[in-house]
């Protein structure tokens, strides 16, 4: 009698949590379908819940070309990004987490710090200093500035991954004759590696979504990523929001693969990186 | 005998000297930026002149700052009020042990993933009176005759930006607090039920004061990622109409990169700079507090 209970009961939390998050996640549904649909469409009441026209003409044409051009440019400053972010902060959280130093608590410290400034308290610094060094207009600005995001975050979740992994196999590695590097990509690696899928995957995420840094470094438009794209959009078409939805949905589709294929890692590493 | 440099900071040297060069440095500059007068025409060179306190008694006197100020605040204390309440709610319903739980909690972690120019823009729709769903469906319920005019008029759109960043900020919440109420004693719960508690005294008496190291987390993490606000507002209002959305963000972007008055703009960045600092300090030593106790 209870065991039918218990099932009937967890059933029944199951539907509510399913109609909890359609709910919640109903405006990126809203997103995706209204960039499918004509203009006329959006306008009618009561509005439609999936397209009666479906149509692609977000996706082609100019404002296709326009849109997957400025998807390359997204990519380029966003991975960039995160490759300059990997390359310096997984070395900083493993020595942060494996090397006694005077100077570690100053130092996370730091990162912690930098990590809760807001771009716009950086922003006309660093404007400046572009200009002086000859680099606004080009990918290299944005760039840079957006590696700021992912630093200090990266090193931050990656040093509790760092610390959970036993010293001991890596000193036995080096007893049997493997080198430092060999030792650290061939035991450390493996076992901090969902930590460096989360912060390489959220770096690039930052990077990604940054408006403020191309649009205040960038003035070429043909340099501007999808985030500074769809901000000019939203002046440039106004209503047409099957034009702006389709710039949207495009813009989400990194978010989704990344979610997708790193969710439980996401989710532990967004926390371990919260709350220690 | 020569001491020998530590190795740990050869690894720890490329990302602390990025950090310093793109955010220390800046840093120190926006002080001295704030004590000259510099605009477009002396950008670049070195003929900018030092005025003392000038920016900052420009910046007091401004009929813009104390609006700014206070819609920040709003903007800050509104947000994290309302995502803690639905956050906490949520945590406790997906605490409950289900199948989906996890899953679901996670899947709904998407909405903080998503780019704010995208979420920003995808309100103003929602938000629109002529085509939006957050107008259509509170009219085919009855609850408004009229669409409101969320983002164009002055009393209303401060509560649109609101409304989207509480979708923003909700699943964090609900994380962070998830994870804390996982970490909680079983043991308590079982001799509440036995001495006959019931749901709400439990919540009360025990959740409640368990929970308030990490409430706290929450509430701090939340004011910081709230108070510095900038591409929600920059996008959905530009801090209007009639600099209702104003905030320090956007005031200080405006000074700098409208009006080409980089001194002021610097003077507002270096108090949004102060306030978020004693905020963060406060909340590092929380946490340092905690880590000692546990």
């Amino acid at each position: 009698m209870k065991h039918t209970f218990i099932t009937k009961k967890s059933f029944w939390l199951n539907v509510i949590g399913v109609i909890i998050a359609l709910v919640y996640l109903f405006p990126i549904y809203w997103m995706v379908i209204t960039s499918f649909k004509t203009q006329s469409e959006i306008f009618q009441v009561p509005p439609t819940l999936f397209p009666k026209d479906f149509s692609l003409a977000s996706y082609t044409g100019q404002l296709g070309a326009q849109l997957f051009g400025m998807v390359g440019n997204s990519f380029i400053i966003a991975f960039s990004a995160m490759v300059i972010v990997l390359l310096t902060a997984v070395p900083a959280a493993y020595a942060l987490a494996r090397y006694r130093m005077k100077l570690t608590g100053i130092i996370m410290l730091f990162f912690l710090v930098t990590q809760m400034l807001p771009a716009t308290v950086v922003l006309a610094p660093l404007f400046i200093s572009f200009e002086q060094l000859n680099v606004l207009n080009t990918y290299i600005a944005p760039i840079l500035a957006t590696t700021t995001l992912g630093i200090p975050f990266s090193v931050l979740i990656l040093r509790p991954y760092f610390l959970s992994a036993p010293v001991a196999l890596e000193e036995a590695a080096l007893i049997d004759g493997a080198s430092k590097f060999r030792a650290f990509f061939t035991i450390i690696l493996p076992i901090v590696r969902p930590g460096i899928f989360v912060a390489g995957a959220i770096s690039f995420l930052f990077a990604w979504g940054d408006l403020i840094f191309s649009l205040t470094f960038i003035r070429d438009q043909s340099l501007w990523p999808l985030t500074a794209g769809m901000y000019n959009a939203i002046g440039q078409y106004g209503v047409q929001y099957n034009f702006l939805m389709a710039f949207a949905t495009i813009s989400v589709i990194p978010v989704v693969v990344i979610f997708l294929s790193l969710q439980q890692h996401l989710v532990k590493g967004l926390t371990a990186g919260s709350v220690k | 005998m020569k001491r020998k440099l530590n190795p740990g900071y050869i690894y720890i040297f490329p990302a602390v000297l990025i950090m310093v060069l793109l955010i220390g440095y800046p840093l120190i500059y926006n002080i001295s930026l704030s004590f000259k007068d510099v605009t477009l025409a002396n950008l670049a060179g070195n003929d900018q002149p030092f005025v003392g306190f000038q920016n900052y008694i420009e910046l007091f006197n401004h009929e813009l700052f104390p609006v700014a100020l206070k819609n920040t605040f709003l903007f800050t204390i509104g947000s994290i009020a309302f995502q803690f309440i639905i956050g906490f709610a949520l945590a406790l319903f997906f605490s409950m042990n289900f199948k989906l739980a996890n899953f679901l909690r996670g899947l709904m972690m998407v909405s903080w993933l998503v780019p704010l120019t995208v979420t920003a823009m995808l309100f103003q729709f929602l938000l629109s009176p002529s085509v939006g769903l957050l107008n259509h469906i509170p009219i085919y319920f009855g609850w408004i005759e009229e669409p409101i005019a969320w983002l164009s008029l002055p009393e209303y759109a401060m509560w649109g930006i609101i409304i989207t960043n509480i979708w923003i900020g909700v699943p964090f919440n609900m994380l962070l607090l998830a994870t804390g109420l996982n970490n909680l004693p079983k043991d308590v719960y079982e001799a509440a039920a036995i001495d006959g508690a019931t749901w709400i005294q439990r919540f009360r008496h025990i959740t409640l004061p368990l929970l308030k190291p990490v409430i706290m987390i929450v509430m701090m993490l939340g004011f910081i990622y709230t108070f510095k606000v900038f591409d929600l507002v920059y996008v959905m209002t530009g801090g209007g109409p009639a600099n209702s959305t104003q905030v320090l963000s956007t005031l200080s972007y405006q000074f700098s990169f409208q009006n080409f008055d980089f001194g002021l703009g610097a003077s507002v960045a270096n108090i949004l700079f102060v306030i978020l600092l004693i905020i963060s300090i406060i909340y590092i030593k929380m946490t340092d507090e905690d880590e000692v106790a546990s």
